[in-house]
């Protein structure tokens, strides 16, 4: 159970303001985009993208938070039955560009339930994923479009964003085998 | 916290987290309403059976749109003409529908203490009570704290005032328990030949004046009047029953301004409760009926998934 | 002919000092002396009773054995079985049968079988009004001649005043009592439960005790009225035992009895079972302090008997959703230790002695029969040994009686018989319970 700082809380404004870059540059602009963070990290890491976007060119890109308990893909294997979170896109996505944003990418399966999700709210023209960190391991087909941190991870180790809002500082750490999490 | 009841017979086991995380969980299912595609996948390849020894469309509807929000299969099961009129037990019923793979069996039955009994019988699936007897109708309950919590937010220290047939209500019974639990005062109104006779176990207060019983109050609970209950002489005529207790626009100013009104469905109009009231800007009986398939979902969900001891 | 030794002798008033020896011969006590006082016959069998409680054999006032006509419920072979197993060595068999016991032919039918059953004595009641229908009376002193215990119409009170005077008086003639089913039923039409905190919380139909009282002063009042012997069965509330009480010392012929069930089980167990059908039974379960009051009314000698209201069904006719469930509670096997062990964990709030009596010489007075509940040289040598330390598990699937739904299902209980002896013949004994005896 090792412990590894992959980003300081310095790092991690960085990398989301080159991200903010990045998307603005990919998408040439920000017209039509909408950042749909998904629960619960993902939601914070979309709001500092939005914060991001307002500092960059002073846009204000709408946010909404999808919750994708309800798609999850292991509810019979779960010993307890996970709660739902809310769930609130305030614009109808229909036609708008989707900037899905999560903290980590593992097996894809989370963003497989996200699209989903965001598929029952409308028919986005572009859906785009956003993680701060990729790590290996994947197990669909799906790769995002922005990466904060590629990192190279055992099935067994975990990787925690930790963000203010919910754990009182902000910082990527990598468990190798095990960890607490 | 997480959920670990495996049946819903009455809410009064219930603890005032176990309320407050289930209010929570239905206002997140309450905007999957609001959306075009109105499904998500969360119980797919569950099956929920929908049993119904009373006739009662709206209770059984709501279940089933709330499973099938959720993508569970939803088999409704008719109780009379099928089983049960060919004298098949209610015990052989039950293990029938277990046996063809039932997750959860809804029932809704005229005597007290039903479901219970199929929760002690049944090996897998879940109970939900649909309401038994005289006894207990949680998932009314349940709604109508969502509906008066979406509005009224905390309900703590806020006046219920319950209007009627108290004595055969498992409407009433049950949403006593649940008021009270997350912190309401519950005032009961009605003649004293519709109340029971111990009447000071139901924990609330009985004020047989009307008027004086929605004084202030933040909710006015009408709830239905049978006419059966005349036939058997507890009240003399429904127009001196609607002249003594029915809800009118003169009595409802006696509640606190913009009070709730609140009713289980169906209205008998004219006897309860006035047209103009139960069709006026206070009147949430709609509102109700919307919470209760979001609620149904909420309880769906979390029954119906993990592995419950 | 037995000899039994080193018991703890009631002879039906006192528990004798030390311990006896007694010799049993042709169905009659022989002898009783002091522990090893004599050398008994050589061909007596030697039953040693290492301290256990020796007192006349029990009786059941009270007993629904369902033959002829429901036996799938139970039957008196059945019954008269169970009853031995329960400690009861004479039990009264309720009328309330298909036919009803209303004739004297049916009388020597229920004795014939219970004599054919070679355990507990089968006393026959039989009914007050022809067919329980309550408008005439039955042919009483045929039924008494034939062996007819006492009249009632249990399930049922007697249906009007004028009939319960008319039956009082010619039972009294007879030399019998009226056992009444106290109940007035137009305040009890469809009721499941005491009308109190459950039938409040539940909705189900309350019987409210006024509906018992209503009748227990009705009984009272044609009671003194008639100076006739009125026997109250199945006393629940504390309203019904003041009444008892008062009338009791008005020197009013009035005698009552009060259940096992009612002794120990309050209205509280319904909701906290989930309405669980082994609890329902009429006269309803009812508070706690009725339940104490009924401890009081047993302490003070209000109560004259302690009678089970045997109530067998079929599994199918009880393990059903309470409203559906048939009304009563089968304890014939279990009844005893039902009673002692509640004794026991109240602390023994009254002598043993009266305990006892309420088992003996309290239902055999009842009956008005001076041979029975009661142990001297010469009495009938009916014997129930007891063994008050003795703890045993109720498991209905071990019973003779046809009943299996039993509210003590899997109950730990202290203080149960052990042995029982009719007409000097031993018809019970507990295989596990210590005691080297064989079935006669």
């Amino acid at each position: 159970m090792i412990k590894k700082i992959l980003m300081t809380a310095e790092e991690m404004d960085r990398t989301i303001s080159r991200i903010a870059y990045e998307v603005a540059e990919h998408l040439k602009g920000l017209g039509d985009v909408v950042i749909v963070g998904v629960q619960r990290r993902g939601v914070s890491l979309a709001e500092r993208l939005q914060k991001g976007f307002r500092d960059m060119d002073g846009v204000e890109v709408p946010m909404g938070e999808l919750d994708i308990t309800l798609y999850r893909d292991d509810l019979t294997l779960l010993q307890d039955q996970p709660l739902v979170r809310s769930t609130s896109v305030p614009v109808n996505i229909t036609g708008k560009r989707i900037l899905l944003v999560d903290d980590v990418i593992f097996t894809g399966r989370t963003v497989r339930a996200a699209l989903d999700a965001l598929m029952d709210l409308g028919r986005p023209s572009l859906v785009q994923l956003a993680v701060l960190v990729d790590r290996n391991n994947r197990e669909l087909p799906i790769h995002p479009d922005y990466v904060g941190l590629k990192v190279s991870t055992d099935k067994s180790d975990v990787v925690e964003v930790r963000v203010k809002e919910w754990d009182g500082d902000d910082q990527v750490v990598l468990w190798e085998d095990g960890g607490e999490g | 916290m997480s959920w670990r009841r495996k049946h819903l017979i009455d809410v009064d086991d219930w603890e005032r987290e176990d309320f407050e995380l289930l209010l929570e969980q239905t206002s997140n299912m309450d905007s999957i309403l609001d959306r075009s595609i109105k499904k998500a996948p969360a119980l797919r390849g569950k099956i929920v059976v929908n049993i119904f020894y009373e006739p009662s469309t709206r209770t059984r509807t709501s279940f089933e749109i709330a499973g099938k929000l959720l993508s569970a299969d939803v088999i409704n099961w008719t109780a009379s003409g099928s089983s049960a009129a060919k004298g098949e037990s209610l015990r052989d019923t039950i293990w029938t529908l277990e046996a063809m793979g039932a997750d959860a069996v809804v029932i809704r039955h005229g005597e007290v203490g039903v479901p219970y009994y199929l929760a002690e019988k049944l090996k897998k699936a879940s109970v939900i009570n649909g309401g038994d007897g005289t006894h207990a109708h949680p998932t009314q309950a349940l709604l109508d704290l969502y509906t008066a919590w979406r509005e009224l937010g905390s309900l703590d220290g806020k006046k219920v005032a319950i209007v009627g047939d108290i004595l055969h209500s498992r409407v009433a019974r049950s949403d006593i328990y649940a008021f009270k639990a997350v912190g309401a005062e519950v005032y009961l109104s009605g003649p004293s030949t519709l109340m029971p006779t111990d009447i000071n176990s139901l924990n609330a207060m009985y004020e047989p004046n009307i008027a004086e019983a929605i004084e202030g109050a933040d909710i006015v609970y009408m709830l239905r009047i049978q006419r059966e209950r005349q036939d058997a002489g507890l009240f003399p005529s429904l127009d001196e029953y609607h002249r003594r207790y029915g809800l009118t626009d003169k009595l409802l100013g006696k509640a606190k301004k913009g009070a709730l009104v609140m009713h289980p469905g169906p209205i008998n109009r004219g006897v309860e409760i006035a047209s103009s009231v139960a069709d006026g800007p206070q009147s949430f009986v709609l509102k109700q009926v919307r919470a209760g398939v979001a609620v149904r979902m909420a309880l769906l969900y979390l029954m119906l998934g993990g592995v419950k001891e | 002919m037995k000899w039994l030794v080193n018991g703890r002798l009631f002879d039906g008033e006192l528990l004798r000092e030390g311990l006896c020896d007694l010799v049993i011969d042709k169905g009659r006590v022989a002898k009783i002396a002091p522990a090893g006082r004599f050398v008994p016959p050589e061909a007596a069998t030697k039953i040693d009773l290492d301290g256990r409680i020796i007192a006349p054999g029990f009786i059941d006032l009270h007993a629904h054995l369902r033959d002829p006509g429901q036996e799938w419920r139970e039957d008196i072979v059945s019954g008269s079985r169970a009853a031995a197993a329960g400690g009861f060595t004479t039990v009264v068999a309720m009328p309330n049968t298909d036919p009803p016991i209303d004739r004297s032919s049916l009388v020597r039918y229920v004795l014939e079988r219970g004599q054919s059953a070679g355990a507990a004595r089968v006393l026959p009641a039989g009914s007050v009004t022809k067919g329980r229908r309550g408008q005439e009376l039955a042919e009483m002193w045929f039924m008494a001649n034939e062996g007819a215990a006492i009249f009632t119409d249990d399930g049922l009170p007697v249906s009007t005043a004028h009939l319960l005077r008319t039956a009082l008086l010619y039972a009294d003639d007879l030399g019998m009592a009226i056992m009444e089913h106290p109940e007035e039923l137009s305040l009890t039409k469809d009721a499941q439960v005491n009308d109190g905190p459950c039938a409040a919380r539940s909705g189900l139909k309350g019987a409210p005790k006024s509906a018992e009282l209503i009748a227990v002063e009705r009984g009272i009042a044609l009671a003194k009225d008639t100076g006739a012997h009125l026997h109250l069965t199945h006393l629940s509330a504390e309203e019904s035992l003041e009444a008892v009480r008062r009338a009791k010392e008005d020197g009013i012929n009035i005698t009552c009895d009060v259940t096992p069930h009612h002794l120990t089980l309050d209205e509280s167990l319904i909701e906290k079972s989930g309405y669980n059908s082994a609890y329902k039974v009429n006269p309803p379960l009812r508070s706690e302090r009725d339940l104490e009051a009924l401890w009081e009314g047993l302490a003070d000698g209000t109560v004259d008997a302690i009678a089970t209201d045997h109530a067998p069904y079929h599994l199918d006719e009880k393990d059903l959703p309470f409203q559906e469930a048939a009304s009563g509670i089968a304890s014939l096997e279990c009844a005893v230790a039902v009673v002692f062990d509640a004794w026991l964990k109240r602390g023994k709030p009254f002598g043993i002695e009266r305990l006892l009596r309420l088992f003996t010489a309290g239902p055999a007075s009842v009956l008005r029969k001076s041979d029975l509940g009661r142990i001297e040289e010469g009495s009938v040598a009916d014997i129930t040994a007891l063994d008050i330390g003795r703890e045993r598990r109720v498991e209905a699937k071990r019973w003779e009686s046809k009943a299996r739904i039993t509210p003590w299902e899997g109950s730990a209980l202290c203080g149960w018989p052990v042995m029982t002896m009719r007409e000097g013949k031993v018809i019970w004994v507990d295989g596990d319970g210590g005691l080297h005896a064989e079935r006669d």
